[in-house]
């Protein structure tokens, strides 16, 4: 694919196209899902092979994709984003200009410990039916369901400023989930949570510990049925890894994503609150927050050799001792902004435009754990498992609710409430953390499911933290 | 897909004497341009043919789907099929694929992208933002033309094809100074009633209200008058507990409620596709008719959606529906006299991020976006804060007061995973003591 990546951008290489970059993809995805103990879906789709050519002509860029890798479809292609270019550029005020920067010549691979595509599909098939019939429907267990999706993924890219890479790697999905019912209302446990995409192979099904936690779930979701509800209005809160995670995507991940800044994702992902002069200066935490963007560990989904339009992968603090000092940014808004590109672009698959995206976005480790954490909080709550998260438009007002949540009273879990709810603002929300736990409880969340851009891209990504509190977090919320 | 390519897919599937089959075949192409600031984002086009085929055994089952179909990779995937399907457990459940063999017709669907050139689509843009601008906004959104052929075969003769190629056309616009926005959309099958003018002209007035102060509201009860797009919204939420596999897993608001009166006796709402102003289907995914199926009929529940997969596993009678054509019917009052009762409360023009808190409950968390205002007396007086609510779908149809005298059609451009173009009809409807539960403290 290295030789047709390199045909395709001699094609490019005119004095008309200001830059240009070829990508190609070959996925191999595969799909297991047994529902209430029996198989309802065994899939695969192997060796799909797409392409994008995006060139910037007159300041705009033209874009166009395929999956049909022929020699006369790749000419259509070429054809087709030079005439998006053109004809886009007749609609611009301010032409997108690009600093030079030197090329990378690189390869990466990742080999998973047990590859989910050569292993034997009866042993994988026994390992998830195994789980199914442990969680089919029993007593209050009125539906459950459990799979895997397995991805393998080799990229191509290639740039008209002499950047030749490739990056060949496995990412999986496991996940499993009870759903308990008294007649009147559902509950539901999941395990290990809405964030249990990692890179690796099948390895993560035994790393995740999902044999060991059938049992638990079950016991959880019943025990949900009849459990209180968050009586307090405000209270101390310690979110485990699994939900903290999505907290960190939603409200700092999104909103520092710096093209929000200028209004491209109005039209459907959305703005941000962060206006260009708070970069520097706006006290976004605590300063014990420390968050930042690392694509440069391989350990992550986020780990590129350099992203989709030719940026080394590389770590970059977002937010230091509590304070905003940099943005996710593309090589255009990165000018715009004055900062160095943060090595963010990416695109799902070959035939999909870049988009300024996280990859590993992280929360840096504090010290001491969990255990410690709660033996520390005279009263609050452990939440965890995401159930339902929302945020507004600007990132700035977000409102989850988790499947299960643990009552701390001196220092000990003494119950469990069910649905645990709270809302808050970013910045005010992040100030008030006071405790994040240390490396021991530090480690990597993903998912493959992070959606944005029109037409609509799902990334798979990876959030690295440790369990946190927040002092004086709203709890009510009046239904 | 090449005719030649579909037989011999075909052709291997049917030497398997004891397999059942289903093929999907999907053409589909795009174009896509995104715009910012009032000038261009990115311009793309896409393309591409696949295949999704699955094949059962008995009780057992695969599934794969090929990129641009070949031969070769026609026959790689057959051969690992039949090298595994003898091996994996069943599914109890399954009996059949698809028996409806019925066939639906109607005129055909040329291809948008050819009917709106990328000049045509520059020269629109170049209008809205010059009008914008007069007043000090700029504009933001995408034009968006789709289009898709499929065809469906199975293993019991069925055969069939279809056609749909939909515009999405948003424009967001955002006032320069403030960044008070406001939404006005066009979508459907049909260009030919798409009116550059006045298309400007309802962009305008809703502009013009985007100008008065800004607000904030407390948290409480609010009678609210919903904009077609944000009833069309909660309308497509609800409709997902109105599905035989909803009943099934035991998440249904409506499981033990059919032909029970839910909602007050005007609320009626239909799936149809055979209403002229959304995107029609003449057939589910598994190539059964999908035909007119009315949801509510006078406030009663009437009917879950069921394919065939779910008649065999429920027992509920199959019709093929999915909730892809809803329409809420219009009630009798005018657009002016339903804000004109309004002596507090809110117009609410779109909704942002919803999601359930409880299926079962129907209990759901999101904002508002694109335009909150506070109604006083009667009027539009005020702009307000974009607005966090916590309140459950069946209480807020159970609590809708009034509905306006006529529908719009809402266009949605489905981004998540798959990117599609949807469309519902709604009016605008007054919902009592719509539960808001904080604000967002900005636009």
């Amino acid at each position: 694919m290295k030789t047709k990546v390199k045909q395709i951008l001699e094609k490019l290489n005119t004095p008309d196209i200001a830059f240009a970059d070829v990508r190609i993809t070959m996925t191999d995805q595969e799909q297991i899902y047994f529902q209430n103990g029996f198989l309802r879906g065994f899939g695969s789709s192997l060796d799909s092979y797409a392409v994008g050519i995006r060139v910037l002509m007159n300041g705009c860029w033209g874009f166009a994709g395929t999956r049909d890798l022929s020699d006369v479809s790749i000419n259509e292609t070429i054809k087709l984003a030079k005439s998006n270019a053109l004809h886009g550029s007749k609609f611009i005020k301010s032409p997108v200009t690009l600093q030079p920067i030197k090329p990378t010549v690189e390869d990466k691979t990742y080999i998973p410990e047990i590859n989910p595509f050569t292993m034997p599909t009866e042993e994988k098939l026994a390992y998830l039916q195994n789980l199914a019939q442990k969680i089919k429907p029993q007593d209050k267990i009125v539906h459950s369901y459990c799979y895997g999706v397995f991805f393998h993924q080799e990229k191509f890219y290639a740039n008209t400023e002499g950047t030749l890479t490739s990056n060949s790697f496995y990412n999986t999905l496991p996940a499993m989930c009870v759903i308990a019912s008294d007649g009147s209302q559902i509950q539901s446990r999941t395990w290990p949570g809405h964030m249990s995409a990692g890179r690796g192979g099948f390895e993560l099904f035994h790393q995740q510990k999902f044999e060991e936690n059938t049992e638990r779930i079950i016991k959880e979701a019943t025990d949900l049925l009849t459990a209180p509800v968050i009586e307090d209005e405000k209270a101390d809160l310690i979110i485990g890894g699994g939900h903290l995670a999505l907290q960190l995507h939603e409200s700092v991940g999104h909103a520092t994503e710096a093209d929000r800044i200028f209004g491209m994702e109005i039209s459907y992902a959305g703005k941000t609150f962060i206006k260009p002069a708070m970069i520097g200066s706006l006290q976004y935490g605590s300063d014990i927050v420390n968050i930042y963007s690392d694509s440069s560990d391989p350990h992550g989904m986020g780990f590129h050799p350099v992203d989709d339009e030719g940026v080394p992968g590389r770590k970059v603090d977002i937010i230091k001792d509590g304070r905003l000092v940099n943005q996710q940014t593309s090589r255009d808004i990165a000018q715009r902004l004055d900062l160095e590109p943060s090595s963010n672009m990416k695109a799902s698959y070959g035939d999909d435009f870049p988009l300024v995206r996280m990859t590993n976005f992280c929360l840096a480790p504090g010290k001491g754990t969990l255990d410690e954490l709660i033996t520390n909080t005279a009263k609050g709550y452990l939440v965890d498992f995401t159930k339902t998260w929302s945020i507004d438009d600007n990132r700035n007002n977000f409102q989850f609710t988790t499947e299960i949540g643990w009552k701390i009273l001196d220092g000990k879990i003494v119950g469990i409430v069910k649905e645990p709810t709270y809302y808050g603002i970013t910045t005010e929300f992040w100030n008030s953390c006071d405790w994040v736990c240390g490396p021991e409880e530090w480690k990597y969340h993903g998912t493959f499911h992070c959606g944005k851009g029109e037409p609509g891209q799902v990334m798979q990504l990876s959030h690295g933290v440790a369990p946190a509190r927040f002092k004086d977090t709203v709890v009510k919320v009046k239904l | 897909m090449q005719e030649i390519i579909l037989q011999h897919l075909v052709e291997r599937l049917n030497a398997n004497t004891e397999w059942k089959y289903q093929i999907n075949v999907n053409d589909w192409q795009t174009d896509f341009l995104r715009f910012y600031d009032s000038q261009t984002n990115y311009n793309i086009s896409k393309q591409n043919t696949s295949v999704d085929v699955s094949v059962y055994k008995d009780k057992k089952s695969y599934s794969f789907s090929i990129d641009q179909p070949t031969i070769k990779k026609i026959d790689k995937a057959v051969d690992i099929t039949a090298s595994l399907i003898d091996s994996l457990p069943e599914d109890p459940d399954f009996v059949d694929v698809e028996t409806d063999l019925k066939k639906k017709t109607g005129p055909d669907k040329k291809n948008i992208i050819h009917v709106i050139p990328l000049d045509r689509k520059i020269f629109i843009l170049k209008e809205i933002a010059a009008a914008a601008d007069k007043l000090g906004f700029d504009i933001f959104g995408t034009f968006i033309c789709n289009f898709q052929h499929t065809r469906i075969l199975n293993s019991n003769k069925l055969d069939k094809e279809q056609t749909n190629s939909p515009i999405y056309f948003e424009v967001k616009a955002v006032q320069r100074d403030r960044q008070v926005t406001v939404l006005h959309t066009y979508g459907g099958e049909s260009y030919r009633n798409f009116r550059l003018d006045r298309f400007i002209s309802q962009l305008n007035e809703k502009m013009t209200f985007a100008g008065y102060e800004i607000t904030d509201v407390e948290p409480g009860e609010y009678d609210v008058v919903f904009a077609p797009r944000c009833i069309a919204e909660l309308m497509l939420y609800l409709s997902g507990s109105m599905t035989a596999m909803s009943y099934d897993q035991k998440s249904s608001y409506f499981e033990q409620k059919l032909n029970e009166q839910v909602f007050p006796d005007y609320i009626n709402i239909i799936d149809d596709p055979d209403d002229k102003d959304i995107i029609s289907f003449f057939y589910n995914g598994d190539g059964h008719v999908y035909n007119r199926l009315p949801l509510i009929e006078n406030g009663v529940f009437t009917s879950f959606m069921c394919n065939n997969y779910y008649s065999h596993k429920t027992g509920l009678p199959k019709n093929g529906n999915s909730g892809a054509c809803l329409v809420l019917h219009p009630g009798s009052v005018a657009l002016d006299e339903m804000i004109g009762s309004v002596k507090r409360g809110l117009y609410i023009s779109s909704l942002h991020y919803m999601n359930f808190i409880n299926e079962k409950e129907t209990s759901v968390t999101g904002l508002t976006r694109d335009g909150t205002f506070l109604i006083e007396d009667g009027k539009i007086t005020k702009v307000v804060n974009n607005l966090r609510y916590t309140d459950k779908i069946v209480r807020i149809f159970q609590s809708i007061t009034k509905l306006e005298n006529q529908c719009q059609t809402v266009p949605f451009s489905d981004n998540y995973e798959f990117f599609d173009i949807s469309c519902a009809k709604a009016p605008h409807v007054l919902v009592k003591d719509f539960n808001i539960t904080s604000s967002t403290k900005t636009i």
